[in-house]
């Protein structure tokens, strides 16, 4: 799997790249437009992290001619800029998902495994961890053939940590993932405590092997029990 | 008060004490003038009478047809030394002829004749009535008075309006004027210098508080967009270090807060990008949004987070409320209302949101007193410091509200916190 990161900060393009590494992805840099297109020329890409604020160019202007290239990959277009206008025209222009710095590398990796995902497997996709299968276009779980059964916060709660698996789940980053926007600067996170662990109990039901264990003052994380 | 009533309301003083003077000067000139006359008539006339007398001469008739009287009468020498020379006076006297009494001018002398007896003449002609001819010259100087005034106000606002056209040309030019649109072109002739000067020093210093506002505007949003991306490195390379496994518990408990703290200012700079945002009006995507539906779906989301503080919450929809918005900042917007009303509570306090035709209010019972409705909505305001909260969340709903011309009030009543949102009819 290999991913592009066309960065000119060299500090967030080293800490996406370490990050990206260590979730086993084949990692190559560029730090302006010229060398990203270069690269980009020679080599295929399942994935380009593309910056559109760069120092020799508008990442947008990289966006068109890679259309006109006729390249496949799939771009996840960075912006510190997050306006509705450069995301509107990115995606117009080809990018498959849009990223407003800053972001969190958690969010980063979901995105970039629901691109896979979205290429890998025409028609029905699924993800999968343990022995829990989750349809997202059904909304439908499955825990070794048998459906769960879960309210709506459950199964928001389920799809965000089965796209983040192995991650630390800050639960003030959850919350607004899964209740909105608005739901932040709250001082008391029981609301979320009580939906996990409904959540945990018809899991454990139901014999998943996969469990979401809390970090005492920062959230949660969800493992993969090997069986 | 308009220049021109304030001209008028001078001008108008000035010509009543003008008037007074005059007709007091006037009236006192023509009474001197009409005494001078009366008193060589009376002279002439006593020296007819005195030498006719002294010549011993038929006096005149006493009713000769004119109203002119005298009296001789004999006086001794003490009296007539005493009042030598002409003496004049006013004096109501009895008319023979006419058989009235009327006002006269009278002229008093001593004669002496050949025998030397001494005789007081007295003479008297009717002179006018004052009364009436004050009478007659105050009201001619009041009509005076007044068509003057008239004439004057038409004239003055003529010319006012006439030579000051482009000032009020200029004035509604700068009603129209706020920084932060578009400036309109000036046009407006002037030919007075005046005019002239004043419409270039207007627009030199529109042009340059635009120009001003705009650099700042654009300072803030670059300032905002330049920190995105040392924010994200931050909090990336602390997300990193959270998943090391190498990292102990107390060491994660530092990163841990360490991470609130960058959260909390990474939720700042995006308030203050939005900010900048609404206020450039960058939001251009409208649809209609049924306010009632999305309290709804709030206030349960809201009811669920603050489970733990028992609120009790009432939902009262006495109308459907629709407003043609941005969904996001109507999201914002109500949002952060229902939030606060939420977060600045007290334990098993109340909340309650009532819609009406006219728009939503929101009460709640208040966690500390009332705050300072002439502050509330500037930036960074807070009633008490509360952990996690900016101090831009009602200043984001005050920018929203001007955006798309909604009301917004607040009021403190029987220890709750009421805001008032009117919204218009669509």
């Amino acid at each position: 799997m290999k991913i592009l990161i066309i960065e000119d900060e060299h500090s967030l393009r080293e800490v996406i790249q370490r990050f990206l590494e260590k979730e086993r992805y084949v990692v190559e840099v560029a730090a302006t437009s010229q060398e990203g297109l270069r690269k980009i020329a020679m080599y295929s890409y399942e994935c380009i992290l593309l910056d559109i604020m760069l120092p020799d160019g508008n990442g947008l202007a990289l966006l068109q001619q890679l259309k006109n290239m006729h390249k496949q990959e799939n771009v996840i277009v960075i912006s510190a800029k997050d306006s509705i206008d450069d995301k509107v025209e990115g995606l117009e222009l080809g990018a498959d998902d849009y990223l407003a710095k800053p972001f969190h590398l958690a969010e980063l990796n979901a995105r970039i495994k629901s691109l896979i995902r979205r290429n890998q497997q025409q028609g029905e996709s699924s993800i999968v961890q343990g022995n829990v299968k989750l349809f997202p276009d059904k909304y439908e779980v499955y825990i070794e053939n048998s459906l769960l059964d879960l309210n709506r916060k459950e199964y928001d709660i389920l799809l965000y940590f089965m796209t983040r698996p192995n991650h630390l789940i800050d639960k003030a980053i959850l919350a607004e993932a899964v209740w909105g926007d608005h739901i932040d600067q709250v001082d008391n996170y029981d609301f979320i405590y009580a939906q996990i662990k409904n959540l945990r109990k018809k899991l454990k039901k139901a014999e998943a092997s996969i469990e979401i264990k809390a970090i005492y003052g920062f959230g949660y994380k969800m493992t993969t029990e090997d069986k | 008060m308009k220049l021109i009533y304030r001209v008028i309301s001078r001008i108008s003083v000035a010509l009543l004490i003008l008037m007074a003077v005059w007709a007091t000067a006037f009236y006192f000139i023509i009474i001197d003038e009409i005494n001078d006359e009366t008193d060589d008539t009376l002279e002439d006339y006593s020296e007819h009478i005195i030498t006719r007398a002294l010549a011993g001469e038929e006096l005149p008739s006493v009713d000769n047809g004119t109203n002119n009287t005298y009296y001789i009468c004999e006086v001794n020498r003490e009296h007539a030394i005493e009042h030598e020379g002409v003496r004049y006076s006013e004096d109501m006297i009895y008319i023979e002829s006419k058989g009235e009494t009327e006002p006269a001018r009278i002229l008093k002398t001593i004669f002496r004749d050949s025998l030397n007896r001494y005789y007081e003449l007295t003479v008297a002609i009717p002179t006018i009535e004052k009364e009436d001819l004050q009478e007659t010259i105050l009201s001619w100087i009041v009509t005076l008075y007044l068509i003057l005034l008239f004439v004057i106000i038409g004239l003055n606002a003529w010319i006012l309006y006439r030579s000051f056209k482009p000032m009020y040309s200029l004035l509604r030019w700068l009603d129209r004027f706020s920084v932060g649109k578009q400036l309109e072109p000036l046009n407006n002739d002037a030919k007075i210098t005046e005019f002239r000067k004043l419409n270039d020093a207007v627009l030199r210093s529109a042009r340059r508080n635009v120009e001003v506002y705009e650099q700042q505007k654009v300072f803030i949003g670059h300032a905002s967009h330049e920190m995105q991306t040392p924010l994200a490195i931050c909090q990336n390379r602390l997300e990193l270090l959270v998943n090391n496994a190498d990292v102990t518990e107390s060491q994660l408990e530092e990163i841990i807060k360490i991470k609130h703290t960058l959260d909390h200012i990474i939720k700042l700079n995006k308030t203050l990008l939005l900010l900048t945002k609404i206020e450039n009006d960058q939001f251009p995507d409208q649809k209609e949004i049924v306010v009632n539906d999305l309290l709804k779906k709030l206030i349960d989301d809201y009811s669920e987070v603050y489970t733990y503080q028992n609120i009790s919450v009432s939902f009262i929809e006495n109308a459907v409320v629709k407003v043609r918005m941005n969904d996001v900042l109507a999201s914002v917007l109500f949002g952060n209302l229902l939030k606060n009303a939420f977060a600045h509570n007290h334990k098993d306090g109340r909340v309650e949101v009532l819609i009406t035709s006219n728009g939503v209010e929101f009460s709640n019972t208040a966690e500390l007193g009332e705050l300072d409705s002439s502050q509330i909505f500037t930036r960074f305001y807070q009633g008490a410091k509360k952990e996690g909260f900016t101090g831009l969340g009602l200043t984001l709903a005050a920018s929203i509200c001007k955006l798309y011309g909604i009301g917004i009030r607040y009021n403190y009543k029987e220890k709750e916190h009421h805001f008032n949102l009117t919204v218009p009819k669509i």
